[in-house]
């Protein structure tokens, strides 16, 4: 069993695609429900893999590889053959993941209740998109990692496409250039170190890129080679973060696409980009990624304080959490460029707060949106009279997302700014400038949404139901285990994060 | 008893968890849960007093998590400056709970007021038992919230909802200060804890600058938090909030955080010269300024917010002053007759519905508890001797003078004098001369709310005790078994001092008496000969204006500037690569006309090409 746990999980979702052919397709609430059951099945299965997990080992778990594909070339030196693996295993930093993409889906799953038209096929999409992620995780190397990369991309821009609102077209389009870009650099990227190396392993990639230079030039990968593909490699990825300035079609994604598509957007497949940033740049090229230090800090203060001066005037809610996302994934960026344990640590403590609050948020606004049919700021006003339980919930996850002592937002800010000021302490400190611009642009619009005088149109609203409750106390139950225990992430993450340390040197 | 302390901030919150679950009840009996339970705190809180004052204290702490080799702690501590404040803490909560209970009565959701006083309680007492820098800097941003939410009480007000927000936004200006003094010491120290923290200072681990840059950015947090300049408009606007959070948060307790958190650092603040001075020039010129606007006021609540500015720059300035105990001391007795005095505000505002004092007047008489004990609170802040107000205030002039600092301590003088006059002008316009609005129905508050103002008003009355010339000197005693060394424990400035600052007192009392009792001043004669600058206090020094027109205008330009950025010139270059990319394709489709002749004219083309760069590259191609 365990040895086929891995592949299991990240199958697992096929499940529901299968037992959703058998239904028929007008049949919306046996298929509602048969799409939150199709996701709780990749979450028993993650949570078994969580309980298999050995949290003090350092060593990749789970693993399974099989001879998958292989071919020969005939060089110089003879016929040279190029195996390509079935490779796949998890260790820390993977798990936690792979646990919040379990997790995140379920809510979401819950969240497509609102979904209006073509049940059957948005789901067996979301199915698609589910194992897509979970395969990104677990994959070891590149091949795989850039199949599964790439088949996040196709069920997204139907579930944009299809099922979002006004301008979603656009959008889906947006998103498929924008990322079909990043990919294509990815693409070159993977296939360049294929043929330098001759494996596609991760970690024999990292051994063979830690070799001391004069072996490295034997095998012509030079210094400016391996910087070469550092850079490709932050580009692809800053595309998925996004960084500004190639943020612009995940704005449009956040503002098109159904809330519930948005919940895995904004909560994992942003994530990809970070989860890139971390085991690829980090983990592949610690010397080079050292050098661009700086830069990647500058970029990471650069994210926080434009998304958060964008997010100031917006007037749409959706539009404020889009630029929202952007300002928070800066912090990704800020703790990485740290290259010390708070610092990745705040950073990867930040890609799962962030996925957590932003799934939250979205949930809400989509609840929102079911009932008032708007997410203009103007448009709404005094909610908590009709609606306390939500207007409740949305401060409190307002309240996470500017970084609130007790709420997961807060450990990794302070985790990520703890790293960046040892190192960088004059860019840290103009960072900082950011929480403060936090606290305006997320006060402006949860306060515009619930405080106020209640307008006439709103008397017929109900708060939350009970079934939208779930997802709503889930999430911000996990928001503040984080914020107060965060021991047990930052344990579960140590042995990872060591060995990306090690290899940084920091 | 002290084993038992961590249970002293859980009893609130368990409070908070329980009355959230009753949220909806419409029995207002809930109120008995946050009475009860913040009475437990109040005992608990108590004992640990009597405990630390017998030479006892107790740090607890465990691993919070793990960060690489440094293990980031949490715990708590019991120490003579901490067991203090959680009895003014406590007590004051317990107080506001009970007066809750009948100023409250009534409101949809009453439930819910409490639940946020018991959230507040939790945070608040959490923050004083914090041994480390970093748990105290978690409690301090969760005070700022249970303030946030009681400002924000009567979420269906936009004024109550502006003055919110502002209160969370200015305090984060604040926070942000202490959140970079509290990372640069880590990294110098190795450590969030005070213990680590102040043996490093001792050792001489930091430098004369960095020390200096740390404690001055501490200083910025304890500036947004106890409303001084620059950062005081949140605290007069935060009287929103129903009166109660105004008596517990803006007067007695929260705002008192940024002073206790000086006083928490004075090793820090010792070891700098500068920020010391930096405190005390910030102090000195809060106290005078914030006593300045609170002269014009017409809000019963704003002038008492004014007052409370003030007085907190008087205790910024004593400890700036190398006055610790001074400083703390200030702090006791204000945490009672200002709490005092706004409990009595909520009652007169419960009896007569407005807060304007120009529509009040001859209340004493209606008012037949209240009166009296608004009178008691009004003369210990004047400080007229013998009651608590004039024991503390006299020893920050004390401290200040003999610190050296005359220039400061002649302010303080003046403020002293203002403080006199707009405390008594509020007394003659409320409870004296005719009634000028319609008083139908004013009655005295019920007991439940009387009862806290009496207790108040006797604290108010022999706190000064603590800490006198005459009977002896117990605070100073008690607060030298603490981490502190007391370089002046005894400022003995000339005598004269306390004879001057009575005077000054009397003078303002009399100068009020003149102008609003008997009239024999025309109460516009300080308009009059002054009007530039009576104009210029009026309208509160023009800083809200000043704020708005500069930093919340220039931030709001550059939000625009950035959209303006985000739309023409990233979706521009975008915009500008499709074109391209259709051009390009559109070249392409448009030479697939399915003509020959064109495709043979492309084709003699490319062959000129290709034969132009071989003759160019001498024939060689790859």
């Amino acid at each position: 069993m365990s040895t086929w746990l891995l592949s299991i999980l990240i199958f697992s979702p096929m499940l529901g695609v299968l037992v959703l052919a058998f239904v028929p397709s007008h049949d919306e609430k046996s298929i509602k429900w048969l799409g939150i059951l199709g996701t709780l099945f990749p979450l028993g299965t993650a949570l078994i893999t969580l309980s298999a997990f050995d949290m003090s080992s350092d060593k990749l778990q789970l693993a399974e590889t099989y001879r998958w594909i292989s071919y020969e070339v005939f060089q110089s030196k003879g016929e040279v053959s190029y195996p390509i693996f079935y490779e796949v295993g998890v260790n820390g930093l993977s798990m936690v993941l792979i646990l919040l993409t379990a997790v995140v889906s379920v809510l979401a799953a819950v969240a497509s209740f609102s979904i209006k038209k073509n049940w059957k096929s948005y789901f067996i999409l979301f199915f698609l998109l589910e194992m897509g992620m979970l395969g990104v995780f677990a994959a070891q190397n590149l091949f795989l990692f850039f199949i599964f990369f790439e088949i996040t991309l196709i069920p997204m821009f139907f579930l944009i496409g299809r099922w979002g609102y006004v301008e979603r077209e656009k959008a889906a389009y947006s998103f498929l250039i924008y990322n079909g870009v990043g990919s294509a650099i990815l693409l070159i990227a993977f296939v360049s170190m294929f043929m330098k190396t001759g494996t596609m392993n991760f970690e024999k990639l990292t051994e063979t890129f830690s070799l001391p230079q004069e072996e490295l030039n034997a095998v012509f990968i030079t210094d400016g080679y391996m910087m070469g593909m550092l850079i490709a490699l932050l580009i692809a990825f800053a595309v998925k973060l996004p960084v500004v300035p190639l943020h612009s079609w995940m704005v449009s994604v956040h503002v098109q696409a159904p809330p519930a598509i948005v919940m895995i957007h904004s909560g994992i497949l942003l994530k990809i980009g970070a989860y890139g940033l971390i085991t690829f740049g980090a983990g592949m090229f610690p010397e080079e990624f050292r050098s661009l230090a700086f830069v990647i800090g500058l970029f990471g203060v650069i994210n926080l304080l434009y998304g958060a001066f964008l997010a100031l005037t917006q007037t749409d809610v959706k539009r404020v959490l889009a630029y929202s996302s952007v300002s928070h994934m800066g912090i990704v960026l800020i703790g990485l460029a740290a290259l010390n344990e708070a610092g990745i640590t705040g950073a990867v403590f930040q890609v799962v707060s962030h996925g957590l609050i932003s799934a939250l948020l979205f949930f809400l606004v989509g609840a929102l949106y079911e009932r008032a049919g708007t997410s203009e700021l103007n448009d709404l006003g005094g909610l908590a009279k009709r609606m306390p339980i939500l207007a409740g919930v949305l401060l409190a996850g307002g309240l996470a997302s500017l970084g609130l002592p007790g709420m997961s937002g807060f450990i990794s800010e302070f985790m990520a700014f703890l790293g960046l000021f040892e190192k960088m302490p004059i860019l840290a400190a103009v960072g900082t400038l950011g929480l403060i611009l936090t606290a305006v642009y997320v006060l402006r619009a949860v306060l515009a949404i619930t405080f106020g005088t209640e307008k006439e149109q709103h008397e017929t609203y109900t708060d939350l139901t009970s079934a939208e409750r779930v997802p709503a106390f889930v999430l911000l139950a996990a928001i503040m285990f984080i914020g107060i225990y965060p021991a047990w992430l930052s344990d579960m993450l140590r042995p990872a994060l060591d060995v990306i340390l090690l290899g940084l040197g920091g | 008893m002290l084993q038992m302390s961590w249970l002293i901030p859980l009893f609130p919150l368990l409070s908070f968890i329980l009355l959230v679950v009753f949220r909806k009840s419409s029995n207002e009996n809930t109120a008995w849960i946050g009475v009860l339970l913040t009475g437990a705190s109040f005992v608990l809180s108590f004992g640990a007093w009597l405990a630390v004052w017998q030479g006892d204290g107790i740090k607890v702490e465990g691993t919070w998590f793990q960060l690489g080799e440094r293990a980031i702690t949490m715990g708590y501590e019991v120490n003579p400056l901490n067991a203090l404040m959680l009895v003014i803490v406590s007590l004051v909560s317990l107080l506001v709970h009970l007066y809750s209970k009948g100023y409250m009565h009534g409101d949809e959701r009453f439930s819910v007021f409490f639940a946020y006083l018991g959230l507040f309680s939790f945070a608040m007492l959490g923050l004083v038992l914090s041994p480390n820098l970093l748990q105290l800097y978690m409690f301090w941003e969760l005070v700022g919230l249970g303030s946030f939410l009681l400002i924000g009480f009567y979420y269906f007000k936009p004024e109550a909802k502006a003055a919110a927000k502002k209160a969370f936004v200015m305090t984060r200006i604040g926070d942000v200060g202490l959140f970079i003094g509290m990372v640069l010491l880590f990294w110098q120290v190795g450590s969030f804890e005070y213990d680590e923290i102040f043996s490093a200072i001792k050792n001489g681990e930091l430098s004369q600058s960095m020390l200096t840059l740390t404690a001055i950015c501490i200083f910025v947090g304890a500036i947004g938090k106890s409303g001084q300049l620059p950062l005081h408009t949140w605290l007069p606007d935060a009287m929103e909030g129903p009166t109660p959070v105004s008596a517990l948060i803006h007067a007695a307790t929260m705002v008192a955080a940024g002073v206790y958190l000086v006083a928490a650092m004075y090793p820090l603040f010792q070891a700098s010269e500068t920020a010391l001075t930096v405190v005390a020039v910030v102090g000195g010129v809060t106290a005078i300024f914030a006593a300045s606007i609170g002269l014009m006021q017409k809000d019963i609540k704003r002038v008492l917010a004014y007052s409370t500015v003030s007085q907190l720059g008087y205790m910024m300035l004593a400890l700036g002053a190398s006055g610790y105990v001074a400083g703390i001391f200030h702090l006791t007795t204000h945490a009672f007759f200002k709490a005092l005095l706004f409990l009595a505000a909520g009652s007169v505002i419960h009896a007569v519905h407005t807060q304007n004092i120009e529509e009040m007047g001859g209340l004493w008489k209606k008012l037949n508890i209240t009166g009296p004990l608004f009178l008691i609170g009004a003369l210990a802040i004047s400080g007229i001797p013998l009651l608590s107000g004039f024991f503390s205030k006299d020893e920050i002039l004390m401290s200040t003078y003999a610190d050296g600092k005359y220039g400061l301590f002649w302010i303080a003088v003046i403020a002293a004098f203002m403080t006199a006059f707009y405390m008594f002008r509020l007394f003659f316009l409320v409870f004296t001369g005719k009634p000028r609005g319609s008083q139908k129905g004013v009655h005295e508050s019920p007991s439940v709310m009387t009862l806290p103002m009496i207790v108040l008003g006797v604290l108010a009355v022999v706190a000064g005790y603590l800490n006198t010339p005459w009977f002896g000197t117990f605070l100073t005693d008690y607060l030298s078994q603490g981490p502190v060394e007391l370089l002046h424990a005894d400022h003995h400035g000339p005598v004269w001092i306390p004879f001057v600052a009575t005077a000054v007192a009397l003078l303002g009392i009399g100068l009020a008496y003149m102008i609003y009792q008997k009239g024999s001043v025309s109460r516009d004669w300080l308009t009059r000969t002054f009007p530039g600058l009576s104009h210029v206090i009026y309208n509160k020094w023009f800083v809200d204006e000043g704020y708005d027109r500069t930093v919340v205008k220039g931030t709001t330009g550059l939000s625009w500037l950035g959209v303006w950025f985000d739309k023409y010139v990233i979706e521009g270059l975008v915009a500008g690569v499709v074109s391209g990319v259709q051009a390009l394709s559109r070249l392409g489709s448009e030479m697939q006309n399915g003509q020959v002749q064109s495709y043979g004219t492309f084709a003699i083309f490319g062959l000129v090409l290709l034969l132009l760069i071989a003759a160019l590259s001498g024939g060689y191609f790859s």
